[in-house]
């Protein structure tokens, strides 16, 4: 016994060795990457330098994963993806904007090193999911392997890194070294004869984890249900797993860790003060900027977009709620919520300022706590109403005229700023069919699951929406119909490997759609330029169904 | 049957070959013989006479399942047992590798606590 613990420690000395040589020649290893990135001129002659690019990437992916570089590793294999697509095809496809992406997802890749290499000796990498628009890790604990690999392959179509372990003493060992941002288990270990809510507590690493915790079961058991819930999990499925719902969780639980942070704009003359009041917004994890300019003030609310403002009542060339009466004379802001910070305790004056379009007062002084706790729930508030208004109950996802605004936006700002901006439209092929077959309920769960995996997919800053019934628009700021087209066409695939269950019976769905990009459209607004990702919806669905239409490679084939 | 004892592992990646060789030698007390591509092998097979190879499946030159096939090619290793290791293990391409003839699939990255016993398993099996 003590001999094999001497063995394992000598094991972990090595490894730890290897490891730190590892980690020692990998930014000259990052460095010739980057120099190979970004030399690519978006013609054939990248060939070669495509192919090194494809072999040293998945290298790095393999040798991150075993130095438990695991954000490395999932970086490194989805560069790699990318680059065996474009050798896939020609090289002259190959737009300038991918190439830009490409060099600088490359030159990133550092990043996730210096984190690593810093949190490698006691603190554990913080929870990726904090971080957007990286991949979610997730463990699955399950003992059996063949339902094990189902689920991972049908979570991976959701976007998620799996990992799975056949036993909760694997997991654990990994939970010494690694984190997951979730955390799936099976109840029951037939091989081990335990039950994981039994045992969970006396796996301290596995505690340690503090990440979400779902469990899965064949067995509905009272008793197993309290100690899950006793331990804080966020959900109790039973097999056989729905995997649309069990994603729906899982998407709601990240949703929530991560919202982004409250944007507040400050609008007081007295510069210490207001420089404050920011710095204990910040503190508690908000956005905070300053107004420096009055008359700036509507620019500024268009750049900023805060969720809320706090105002000071009296400023030496304009009031508070003079400058209050600005901001609702603007349709788009009537319902920012502004609130008045002021020395004034005289009752009636408040009212009247809260008559002229403020939603609160908050008097001088204020505690740091008292200012945070009252801004933080007034924007949780609006972010509330705001869902209930614009958002579809069923998907989450804005409503029509939400997103039709939405593109709008997007269409005049991509001329502003002179970068392209692509609009997709989805529709999900023989919808009906699914409906008349399945009932309306599975209906609903098919598209809740596009609408989480487009979520899923896309970058933070681009905006999806349930355009109608099965049909889904995606607004794609900076970026270009061929990026649009690879980016919507992972995701028509991801789709059709999604398995939807009814009545034991298992059966996919495809999904078509059309792009309009704006480099191609340079005279449309936003109205127009959706049109134009309708009508190659529409050619998308008479050429067959299941494919992608629309922006660059139409133009060659473009009908007079 | 013999106990396993001499494991060739076929892999590119220096990295991966020092971790899979402590892995295995330290860990798992076997006989372990590294090979860089799937051309040193096939050289190099013969003289060994492993009880068991293990082959990366993406490496230039030959990759993991054409070595497969030029070792089955080699009398003396026609039914020598063979696992694959690879990033990317879906249920179909398992389903894949074992119908050229692999006894299974060891995922990448692999614990290197754990790769010895996941190996005697599939020897075992």
């Amino acid at each position: 016994m003590s001999n094999e613990k001497t063995m394992a420690v000598a094991v972990a000395e090595q490894l730890a060795r290897l490891r730190d040589d590892y980690l020692a020649r990998l930014p000259a290893e990052l460095t010739g990457l980057e120099a190979l990135a970004s030399g690519l001129s978006g013609s054939e002659i990248d060939r070669a330098s495509l192919d090194e690019l494809y072999q040293r990437l998945h290298k790095l992916a393999g040798s991150g994963g075993t130095f438990g570089l695991a954000a490395l590793s999932v970086g490194a294999c989805s560069l790699e993806q990318r680059v065996k697509g474009w050798l896939a095809e020609s090289l002259d496809a190959v737009g300038a904007q991918a190439r830009q992406t490409f060099a600088r997802d490359v030159a990133a890749l550092g990043n996730t090193v210096t984190e690593a290499h810093a949190t490698a000796s006691a603190i554990l990498p913080a929870n990726a999911a904090s971080a957007p628009g990286q991949c979610v890790q997730v463990w699955l604990v399950e003992d059996d392997a063949l339902l094990g690999q189902e689920l991972v392959r049908q979570l991976e179509s959701f976007n998620y890194v799996v990992r799975l372990f056949t036993r909760i003493g694997d997991a654990e060992a990994a939970a010494q070294t690694e984190r997951p941002d979730i955390l799936l288990m099976d109840v029951m270990f037939e091989q081990e004869g335990e039950n994981a809510t039994e045992v969970f507590v006396l796996r301290p690493n596995l505690q340690a984890l503090s990440c979400p915790l779902l469990f899965i079961t064949a067995q509905d058991d009272f008793q197993s249900r309290v100690r899950a819930s006793q331990l804080g999990a966020e959900g109790y499925f039973l097999k056989p797993l729905e995997v649309p719902r069990l994603v729906n969780r899982m998407v709601q639980i990240f949703e929530k860790l991560r919202a982004p942070s409250q944007r507040v704009l400050i609008v007081d003359d007295d510069a210490d003060l207001a420089e404050h009041y920011r710095l204990a917004l910040l503190a508690a994890g908000m956005e905070a900027e300053i107004l420096q300019q009055p008359a700036a003030i509507m620019e500024k609310i268009a750049t900023f977009r805060p969720e809320l403002v706090l105002m000071d009542m009296h400023m030496p060339d304009f009031s508070g709620p003079d400058l209050a009466g600005v901001i609702r004379q603007h349709d788009n802001w009537s319902s920012l919520p502004i609130v008045y910070l002021s020395a004034e305790t005289d009752l009636d004056r408040q009212i009247e300022a809260m008559n002229r379009g403020a939603d609160d007062f908050l008097t001088k002084p204020i505690s740091d706590a008292q200012l945070v706790a009252a801004v933080r729930i007034r924007i949780e508030r609006a972010r509330h109403l705001d869902e209930q208004i614009n958002r579809d109950s069923l998907t989450g996802l804005l409503k029509h005229a939400s997103i039709k605004e939405s593109a709008g936006i997007e269409v005049i700002r991509a001329r502003r700023i002179g970068k392209p901006v692509t609009l997709a439209m989805l529709d999900i092929d023989h919808f009906k069919g699914v409906n008349d077959t399945y009932g309306h309920a599975v209906g609903d769960v098919v598209i809740s699951s596009i609408a989480m995996l487009l979520r899923q997919r896309v970058r933070q800053s681009d905006i999806v929406g349930r355009y109608g019934g099965e049909e889904f628009v995606v607004v794609l700021p900076e970026c270009g119909a061929e990026d649009a087209r690879l980016l919507l066409d992972d995701i028509r695939q991801r789709f059709a490997a999604v398995r939807f269950s009814y009545a034991q019976k298992d059966f996919t769905c495809t999904l078509s759609a059309g792009l309009a990009c704006s480099a191609q459209h340079p005279d449309s607004n936003g109205a127009a330029l959706l049109v134009a990702a309708d009508e190659a919806l529409y050619a998308a669905k008479r050429g067959g169904r299941n494919q992608v239409r629309g922006g660059a490679s139409d133009l060659k084939g473009a009908q007079p | 049957m013999s106990t396993l004892q001499r494991i060739m592992y076929v892999e590119d990646e220096p990295d991966i070959q020092a971790v899979a060789k402590l892995a295995l030698e330290m860990v798992g007390g076997f006989t372990v013989k590294i090979c860089s591509s799937g051309e040193e092998a096939l050289r190099e097979a013969g003289a060994f006479a492993p009880d068991m190879i293990l082959l990366d499946v993406m490496m230039p030159g030959m990759d993991g399942p054409s070595t497969l096939m030029a070792l089955r090619e080699l009398p003396a290793l026609a039914e020598l047992p063979v696992a694959f290791m690879t990033a990317k293990v879906q249920p179909a391409e398992v389903a894949y590798y074992k119908s050229l003839g692999a006894r299974d699939v060891i995922p990448k990255p692999f614990d290197p606590m754990t790769l010895a016993s996941q190996v005697r398993a599939i020897w075992e099996a």
